[in-house]
């Protein structure tokens, strides 16, 4: 490669719905898999019989861990982590994300989902290789102290750096300046890039992200009558050729988050097959009577999609569309400072620097999954043209291919890493043991 | 098989013979080492002079070094500490290549001033000193030594208006104003700090600076001090004269004005920017509307100028544009606005123009009469010195030249008809024409009334020939109407040589002919192309043509030429 020189560095993107990890150098992740894991909370066998022990949440027991209710405070929690662990139903296991609000409140989970994506995955021993990670556009400073502590001390990495998602996005598509439009699992996160660095004081980010819009379109969905079963509730049998029969299974000891974590799974494809943004704000007298889309549930059962198609993925234009879906009444408290994603966009260039804004008005990046959906960008440009300036022109561009959109800050990082001149910038252990975790603070902007 | 046929050699092989055609055949094979289709290029046969012998093609160069690719550990002198990271390395005859990093030289930064301590307390120290002179309780004046005057005025005016209203919180907020601007060693040493980490970019520096000042404020702070480090460092102030920074210092109060402008510019959104430009389309209008106007429609202009002008708002461009048309008709006979709309919205005004309505009743009366006629009345007018519009439109002599548009038409229609009878009468008495087989006697029989007649048909013959369309008629009509029935002789007999000349011609070329016969004015009242042969009885059968064409003579037409033929010419009536 011209500029590029492997040291066979590996990439992790830990994000809040899926994790992606791989060899930098390569053009997608090798490993990826969701980034909640199962939790089963194992106490001592002497307590097994305690009743089911609050199922409530491992973080409860932990909490009377801590507390040291009981005699047998050593309990453990035996994390399952990956689609494989996860797709089988066992009992009392819990879904757990290690995420809080975008941030990372539970460390232990991190570490094993690291660990499984070493181990399990990759194959790799993390002593050889240099880490590059992929942190959120907002991270605190506490939190990169952290993940630097955790990688040196337990994993023992020759060498760390962490990257914003939105300046290796920017890469990932050969720009120095731009501004990203991440739509990830948990949130969308809106940050102007200038020269390689993130303008911090101008990131907005929504609390509407993929998830979010999988949750509506479960509720809608519900509300309609049609209930969406988990895949390990049922069976279905051939009685006759071609026709089957689906027999109901129950296992009671299912936890809810496991329920509702297997539920998501299928929403979520439905939402992927079938919602595309639309072409004009949603309105529901426009869009009561347009075909239906129908579409096959694991259990056999067809149901058909109308109105939702559009309206789901219009939240992220017109947030205030959320009101009129039952169930979701909760997301109203938040819901006036939430804005639609045209207003983001123009909020946070208005807080850059004049000089810039022309440029990044004229090189808007879309990426995450969420922003995979089709005819997102059209709608996104449209809308925008109407906001921004006369004087400036707007551009939205976002890859063609949907793999690299979901995977762009994976991609990114995976260039970054290959780079010959990137070499001089790794965070290293020695440098590390000199100055301790807060360095990092200087050695990766 | 082919090489045999190419070489000439014969295709059934003899004893002795067999023995010669093996070895061609052997040559034929496919020599190994080359696939067949490279084989096949070269005609199938194997070069006489072999180029490359087949068995090199597949051997390697002898490797002049042993290069092996070894996962090797390396340093690189960008790197203050000696981290050891892997790579692959292209090792030649077992040594691993030497010198540094290869991307050791791309790290490159920007030279960034360091100040120490002493030179900061001397030269960089931010005083704002002020001045303030009191009488009694209030403050008289205040003068500022120090930085950029920019925002004296306002702090003055802050201050002044915090002690006459003896107001303490004003007061304070204009000495927070005060300090704020103030640069302290920390700051300036931040500043300076992430100068360094960010290789000069303000963009990222304002963006990650503790407290919040603005780009501008920043690169003053940064090129200020560094152009005092550097005149307080030079020997002599001439050194660094040349130097960028001493030559043109950073102007804040332009750049300020200057982002303010493009911010300005740059946060009008296209909604905004469409209805500015309506608004200036309108006040473009509404500004050549006030010409003031001419004549009697002046009440309705007025009224229609305020109505456009209360309902600019509403309709913009549609109210304004009536007013304006008015005046621009007004003020000169010229061509009425010819715009659909502005007709349109003058209707919805109720105001009628004298001129757009003596327009349409002329127009009206030439319906009629067809485009060659109204070109005829139009110089009939000209000729007795008559404007083609009235100068003074008004009522009056508005329905004067009416009248006499029609009186011109209606006496031009007569001289029509009044020609075409007596064409008719002359074609009867003649009775000659030569086209046809069974003509040429009457040709001959009446030779010199054909002559005087042929003028007539030759000026119709002329025309004879475009006689199927329309346009191109034209051109014959005008000679037509120009010069009535007056042709000249060498038309005539060239004409006539024409019609003799052709013996036999169809019934097709007689009608066109026939109809062509000095009645260029039906075809264009008809208005449209008269489709020859049976039709044309049809078309010409309309009432008020009977007058011109006897039809009775379609049935026959030698004979109608032959009515033809005979006409004698008349002078033509002016």
């Amino acid at each position: 490669m011209y500029g590029g020189d492997e040291v066979s560095a590996i990439v992790i993107d830990l994000g809040s719905h899926t994790c992606k990890a791989g060899y930098a150098g390569e053009d997608a992740p090798k490993a990826v898999f969701p980034s909640v894991v199962g939790a089963i909370d194992q106490m001592d066998v002497d307590e097994s019989d305690n009743g089911e022990k609050n199922s409530a949440s491992a973080a409860e027991s932990k909490n009377n861990l801590k507390n040291d209710d009981s005699d047998k405070a050593k309990g453990k929690r035996k994390l399952y982590v990956g689609s494989q662990s996860l797709g089988y139903r066992r009992d009392h296991m819990e879904v757990l994300s290690p995420f809080k609000d975008g941030i990372v409140a539970d460390w232990d989970i991190v570490d094993s989902i690291w660990d499984h994506a070493f181990r399990e995955c990759l194959l790799i021993d993390p002593k050889e290789h240099p880490m590059l990670l992929a942190e959120p556009s907002s991270n605190t400073q506490q939190q990169r102290e952290r993940t630097a502590e955790l990688m040196f001390e337990k994993y023992k990495a020759p060498a760390l750096f962490l990257g914003k998602n939105a300046v290796l996005t920017s890469f990932a598509s050969g720009r120095a300046t731009s501004l990203v439009v991440d739509g990830g699992g948990g949130s969308i996160t809106v940050a102007p890039v200038h020269d390689g660095y993130v303008l911090q004081k101008a990131v907005a980010t929504s609390p509407i992200g993929g998830e979010f819009l999988t949750d509506c379109l479960m509720k809608s969905l519900e509300s309609k009558g049609i209930m969406i079963k988990p895949r390990y509730s049922f069976r279905r049998k051939e009685i006759r050729p071609g026709e089957f029969q689906t027999v109901d299974l129950d296992f009671p000891n299912t936890t809810e988050s496991y329920k509702l974590y297997s539920q998501r799974v299928i929403a979520s494809d439905i939402k992927e097959s079938v919602c595309r943004a639309p072409d004009t704000p949603y309105d529901e007298s426009a869009y009561s009577n347009i075909p239906m889309t129908s579409y096959e549930l694991p259990d056999g059962q067809t149901i058909e999609i109308g109105a939702d198609r559009f309206k789901i993925p219009d939240i992220l234009f017109n947030p205030s569309l959320v009101q009129s879906i039952p169930g979701m009444e909760s997301f109203t408290e938040i819901a006036p400072s939430v804005r639609g994603l045209p207003q983001m966009v123009v909020e946070s260039i208005s807080k850059c620097d004049v000089d810039i804004r022309r440029e990044l008005f004229s090189s808007i990046l879309l990426a995450g999954g969420t922003a995979s959906m089709q005819q997102l960008k059209e709608r996104l440009e449209k809308d925008l043209l109407e906001e921004s300036p006369q004087a400036a022109r707007v551009k939205v561009l976002a890859s063609g291919n949907a793999t690299e959109r979901r995977f762009s800050v994976w991609i990114g990082g995976s260039i970054l890493a290959s780079l010959g001149s990137f070499q001089q910038m790794w965070f290293s252990k020695s440098e590390y043991e000199e100055h301790g975790a807060s360095y990092i603070q200087r050695k990766c902007p | 098989m082919d090489a045999k046929d190419i070489l000439g050699l014969p295709k059934n092989s003899f004893p002795p013979l067999e023995k010669k055609s093996r070895p061609p055949k052997e040559s034929q094979r496919k020599p190994d080492g080359i696939s067949r289709e490279v084989y096949a290029l070269t005609g199938g046969l194997a070069p006489l002079m072999p180029a490359i012998e087949a068995s090199q093609l597949k051997k390697k160069p002898p490797p002049l070094e042993k290069v092996t690719w070894q996962w090797l550990p390396f340093t690189s002198s960008a790197r203050k500490d000696n981290l050891h990271l892997y790579h692959w390395v292209r090792v030649v005859n077992g040594v691993p290549p030497t010198g540094d990093y290869s991307f050791a030289k791309y790290n490159k930064s920007v030279d960034v001033i360091k100040y120490t301590d002493e030179e900061y307390d001397k030269y960089l120290t931010d005083p704002v000193v002020y001045q303030v002179v009191t009488v009694g309780s209030r403050l008289t004046s205040i003068t500022r030594i120090g930085r950029n005057e920019q925002h004296d005025a306002f702090l003055f005016l802050l201050l002044l208006l915090a002690s006459s209203l003896g107001r303490d919180n004003f007061l304070c907020g204009a000495l927070a104003l005060l300090f704020r601007e103030m640069w302290t060693k920390e700051e300036t040493d931040q500043l300076f700090d992430l100068c360094e980490r960010f290789d000069l970019r303000f963009v990222v520096i304002a963006d990650r600076f503790p407290s919040s000042r603005t780009v501008e404020e920043l690169k003053d702070r940064y090129y200020s001090v560094s152009r005092a480090i550097l005149i307080a460092r030079a020997p002599s102030s001439g050194d660094v004269a040349a130097h960028a920074l001493v030559k043109e210092p950073y102007n804040v109060s332009q750049e300020m004005e200057r982002k303010r402008a493009l911010s300005m510019v740059l946060s009008q959104t296209r909604q905004q920017e469409r209805r500015d430009e309506e608004v200036l389309i309108e006040a473009k209008r509404i500004a050549e509307s006030r010409i003031p106007p001419k004549v009697a429609e002046e009440p309705q202009l007025v009224s229609s100028n305020a109505g456009a002008e209360a309902t600019e708002r509403a309709i913009p461009g549609e109210t304004v544009s009536p007013s304006n048309a008015q005046l621009s008709s007004m003020v000169a006979p010229t061509p009425l606005p010819d715009n659909a709309s502005t007709l349109a919205s003058l209707r919805m005004l109720r105001v009628y123009l004298r001129t757009y309505a003596l327009e349409q009743m002329v127009q009206a009366a030439n319906a009629s009469a067809g485009l060659r006629t109204i070109k005829r009345v139009e110089q009939t007018l000209q000729d007795l010195g008559v404007n083609l519009k009235p100068r003074v439109p008004t009522k009056a002599v508005c329905a004067e030249h009416l009248e006499l548009r029609r009186e011109i038409l209606t006496w031009l229609n007569l001289q029509k008809q009044v020609q075409y009878k007596e064409a008719e009468g002359s074609s009867f008495r003649d009775g000659s024409y030569g086209e046809t087989p069974g003509t040429p006697k009457l040709l001959h029989r009446g030779g010199d009334q054909d002559r005087t007649f042929v003028p007539d048909s030759i000026n119709f013959g002329a025309e004879r020939v475009g006689k199927k369309d329309q346009k191109r008629k034209a051109p014959g009509a005008p000679s037509a109407h120009k010069r009535p029935r007056k042709l000249k002789a060498s038309d005539l007999y060239a004409s006539q040589e024409r019609i003799q000349g052709t013996e036999k011609a169809s019934c097709w070329d007689m009608h066109v002919y026939k109809l062509g016969i000095g009645i260029p004015d039906i075809f264009e009242s008809l208005g449209r192309d008269v489709e020859i042969g049976q039709d044309c009885k049809n078309q010409l059968s309309e009432p008020h043509r009977t007058p011109f064409v006897d039809y009775s003579a379609l049935q026959n037409p030698c004979q109608k030429k032959n009515k033809y033929l005979l006409e004698t010419e008349e002078p033509r009536v002016e």
